[in-house]
Order: C-alpha cells, then structure tokens, then sequence
C-alpha cells in the first residue's frame, strides 16, 4: 500500500496509473448506491430508485449511457448538470452528486415521491387554488429560477421526463408534444423563452382542469380530439382533412387557426401550411371551466400563439392573480 | 493572443430574437448574485502567479489558446464559446497538474475545452473529431477525448455555466442609457 501511495504522489509522470485509480475511486462510489427499482425511463436513460447505503437515504439515480463515442458526454447532459449545480432552490430537485465511469453517468438526487400528477390525484383541492404553483422566470443563460412553492419541486431539465410526469408510458415525443409551443411545431427554426411559458399553460391547465389541455397520443388520435371537440369539423372525414391538419391541429383549433394578421411571420415558418382549416378561436372558458376569471385572463396571456405576443415570465409573476400571494426567493 | 479571442467584433449570429422576445435583463439582485459567482469560477490568484512566474508552461497554453481561436474561426463559433474554453482549460491547469514533457495533453486538453464550450453554448456542434483541424500536431480519438472531457468535468465540479463579461454587458449597457434597453449598435460595438 505504502508503494502504491508513493507511486501515486510521483504518478505526474504516471498519467495512465493515477486514472486508473481514479476509476477505481468511482466504481467504489458507485458500489454506495443501491438499486430499489426502476421508476422511469428517457431518451437518454433509465432513473431508479435507489438507496444510499451509507446515509440509508432513498434517493433518484438517473442513469446517462455514454457510448456514443463520436459525441463525446452528451450536450444535454452537460448542460443539465452545470445548469442544476448553478441552482440552489427549495423548490427544484437537488442534485447531490454526479459519479461517472467510462461508459455511465449517474446523476443522483434527491428522491421526490409525489410527481406532480400524482400529488393533484391524491389532493383534490389543490385544483381550487393552484397559486401555489408560480411560474418559472427566465434568467439570461436561459436559466430557469425562481419557481413553485413549498409542495412541490420542479425537476427534470429537459433529458428524460422521468421526473416529469410519468403517470402513464409515453414515448418521449409524444409527451412533449402535449406541451411543445405552437411555433416549434410549426417548425420555426428560431425560438426562445416564451416556449416555456406555453408549456407553463398548458401545464396550469391541466393543474385546474385535472387533465392535460392539448393532450395527443399519436396524431390521428389528437385529430380525432379534434373532431369532438369542435363544431366547425362536423362529422369527421379522416381521408380528406387528416392529410391537412397533421398533428398540429389541435393547438390551432382551440385558439383558432393563425394567420399574417393575428401571428405575423407565420405563413413563412417552415411547416405552415396555407391548406390548414380555417378555424375560429374558441372561448377558453368553454375549455377550462374551473377557472376564475384573474387565472383565465393570465392563461390566455401564456397561450398566445404568437410568441412575441405571449406573456413573460415576469409579467406573469406580477399579474394580478398572483397579487395576494407571497413569492419565496 | 489571450486577447485575440475576444477582440473580434461581437456578430450576432444566430438571429433568435425578434427586438420583441429578447431575453430579460439582469435585474439588480441578479447581479450581485453573478458577481459573487464569478469569483467562484476564475482560476485564482495563485493561478496567475504560476503563469508569471513561469511555473506552468506559458507557451503550450498559448499554442492550446490560439489554436482554440483558428478552430472557433472554422467553424463560427460565437466569442462566449471561445471565452468558456479557455476559462475551462484555466481553471482545469489550475486545479489539476498535466504530466510535465508531454506537449500532447495540452492539446487533448484544448480540444476537450472547446468541445465542452460549443456544446454548452452553441446550437450546432460537429462531432469531436472533427474538431481537430487547423494543423494540430496530434489528432486523438473520439475515446481519449470522452474521457479528457470527463476529466475536465469532474475536476471542475460539473461548473460549466462560467460567469463571463458578456453576462454582464447589456445590464451595463442598460445603466449607461438610462435604464433603456441597450441599443443594438452599442451591443454591437462592445
């Protein structure tokens, strides 16, 4: 042991040696976790559930495979990381460590039993006053800060929706689809901040509403959604309108089909098709009948399908359906 | 040559914002909270030291540094990404000691910098291989790189998000207008 410590000291010249002990630091700091089960899976990994044998704390391992060789460590989980490590807040997941080998990483947090549909299942009132959810800001370096309150933590950074909202199996594109902002759908290639504030809506919502506002399994099923709810389709006729809407046409229904007068710039976005239906805009109370009309006006506002028309997260947080609520920094 | 890679002029290259849906502003409180944050994340004073004193070898950085700015040219990388390379790479030489007489961890830990930086900043990055061009005198492959940019990663604790000037330009900018949004030309010339 003695001779190996020597060596270590004078490895400066011992590159490969002092790695391999650094790896095998690693595979002992993983051997601390233990696997409880699987409780989710991404496109970039499997979350367990696991234990911390030595605390004997119950905590969430998100696994990232790192065999992708040409790519190197996968962007997004680079920016994840150093993201979560810039954010210190009671109300998003904690990441306690980041243990890696050559092949995995592993990120460890801290383990949220509830997920956010499950918590509004299990507590019916939250849907009477879901203030208590405030509103993500976003800081330049497209940070995402000051959020929820004291009941719920915000987590999972744009990798695998494990964290997200697991309820049911979906595949990765289709639950992000039910959140995705109209102009990413419509193929702009330039988007920014005000596409979180969509997703915000439609999560609000859902929080009101208990169900998901555009909600779409594949895209025959969210025309056909399409079809019950509007009166302006009329009896479905699959083979001549499908080919028109595609998936898009459920966010363009409810908020009526958008053109050069109410989203300029639209008719030139890549996948705009000046063949959509042309639907009116439906009332929004007809849709999310449980709100009062303060949360109603502040929906509508981070539904605005242009999105420099569409609220900020700032303005949002001064609206005056937050007005009698206190922010905790 | 540390200079040349942030004295060219700042191109907007990626045109996301329309002048209606920029980003924020810092506002007060941020700032304070940046600044604090980027003390964090410098290399230090001891640093400097060593590269006064020549204890580190100056010139191998300075080869890593301008071969970082050719590669950022070839490929268009914005001036923050080449900022954060060389911040990365400081701050790694900082905290960890590359083996002495070996010229080539330099340079696989220039490579794995700016790899790291495009990935945390830019929107289209080519795959690490392809990264090394602009003469290098050693191409690795994509396996020792991986395994250089979890080095770098590690050592520096997974702090990617460095605090940089251009965090603090439009709200600097912002108060020498009189709390008007900085005029595009005046972001442009700085």
């Amino acid at each position: 042991m003695l001779i190996l410590v020597f060596l270590f000291k004078r490895s400066r010249f011992l590159f490969p040696l002092r790695r391999l002990l650094e790896e095998y630091k690693k595979a002992c700091l993983m051997e601390q976790y233990e696997k409880v089960e699987k409780i989710g899976e991404g496109a970039y990994g499997v979350v367990y559930k696991a234990r911390d044998r030595i605390t004997n704390e119950t905590i969430a391992l998100k696994k990232i495979r790192l065999e992708q060789e040409d790519e190197g460590v996968p962007s997004t989980a680079i920016r994840e990381i150093s993201l979560l490590k810039e954010m210190q807040h009671r109300n998003i997941v904690r990441l306690q460590d980041v243990v890696h080998s050559e092949k995995r990483l592993y990120l460890v947090f801290e383990y949220l039993d509830l997920d956010l549909k499950k918590h509004m299942d299990s507590s019916p009132e939250f849907a009477k006053d879901p203030r208590q959810v405030k509103v993500y800001v976003p800081l330049p370096n497209s940070m995402w800060h000051c959020l929820l309150t004291n009941s719920l933590k915000l987590a999972d950074f744009g990798l695998a929706r494990a964290f997200g909202i697991p309820v049911r199996t979906f595949t990765h594109e289709v639950v992000t689809l039910w959140y995705r902002a109209p102009e990413i759908l419509l193929g702009s290639p330039h988007y920014s901040t005000p596409v979180d504030i969509w997703s915000v809506g439609c999560i609000f919502a859902e929080m009101v509403d208990q169900q998901p506002l555009f909600p779409g399994d594949s895209e025959i099923d969210e025309l056909f959604k399409i079809f019950r709810q509007t009166e302006y389709v009329g009896k479905p006729q699959p083979s001549t309108i499908c080919a028109n809407i595609g998936k898009y046409g459920i966010v363009l229904l409810i908020l009526g089909t958008p053109n050069e007068e109410t989203w300029p710039g639209v008719t030139s976005l890549p996948d705009f098709k000046s063949a959509f239906p042309k639907w009116q805009p439906k009332d929004l109370k007809t849709v999310v009948p449980n709100l009062e009309p303060a949360g109603l006006d502040l929906l509508s506002r981070m539904l605005r399908l242009d999105p420099s028309k569409r609220i900020t997260a700032r303005n949002a947080l001064e609206h005056e359906y937050f007005k009698d609520i206190k922010f905790v920094p | 040559s540390m200079m040349g890679v942030y004295d060219d002029t700042w191109r907007p290259r990626r045109h996301h914002f329309d002048e209606s849906d920029e980003l924020p502003l810092l506002s007060d409180e941020c700032l304070a909270m940046m600044v604090e944050r980027e003390c964090q994340l410098w290399p230090g004073v001891p640093y400097l030291n060593r590269l006064q004193t020549g204890n580190l070898d100056f010139g191998a950085r300075r080869e890593a540094i301008d071969w970082i700015h050719k590669v950022r040219s070839r490929f268009g990388f914005g001036p923050l990404c080449g900022y954060l390379s060389i911040n990365y790479m400081d701050r790694f030489l900082s905290a960890y000691e590359l083996p002495k007489g070996r010229v080539w961890t330099m340079q696989l830990l220039a490579v794995a910098c700016l790899s790291l930086a495009a990935k945390v900043d830019e929107t289209e990055v080519p795959v690490c291989l392809d990264l090394q061009v602009g003469e290098s005198k050693f191409i690795f492959e994509a396996k020792t790189i991986k395994r250089m940019e979890l080095l770098v990663l590690s050592t520096l604790k997974w702090r990617m998000q460095a605090i940089t000037p251009f965090t603090f330009l439009d709200y600097f900018l912002c108060k020498i207008n009189g709390d008007q949004s900085p005029l595009k030309s005046l972001v442009m010339r700085s």
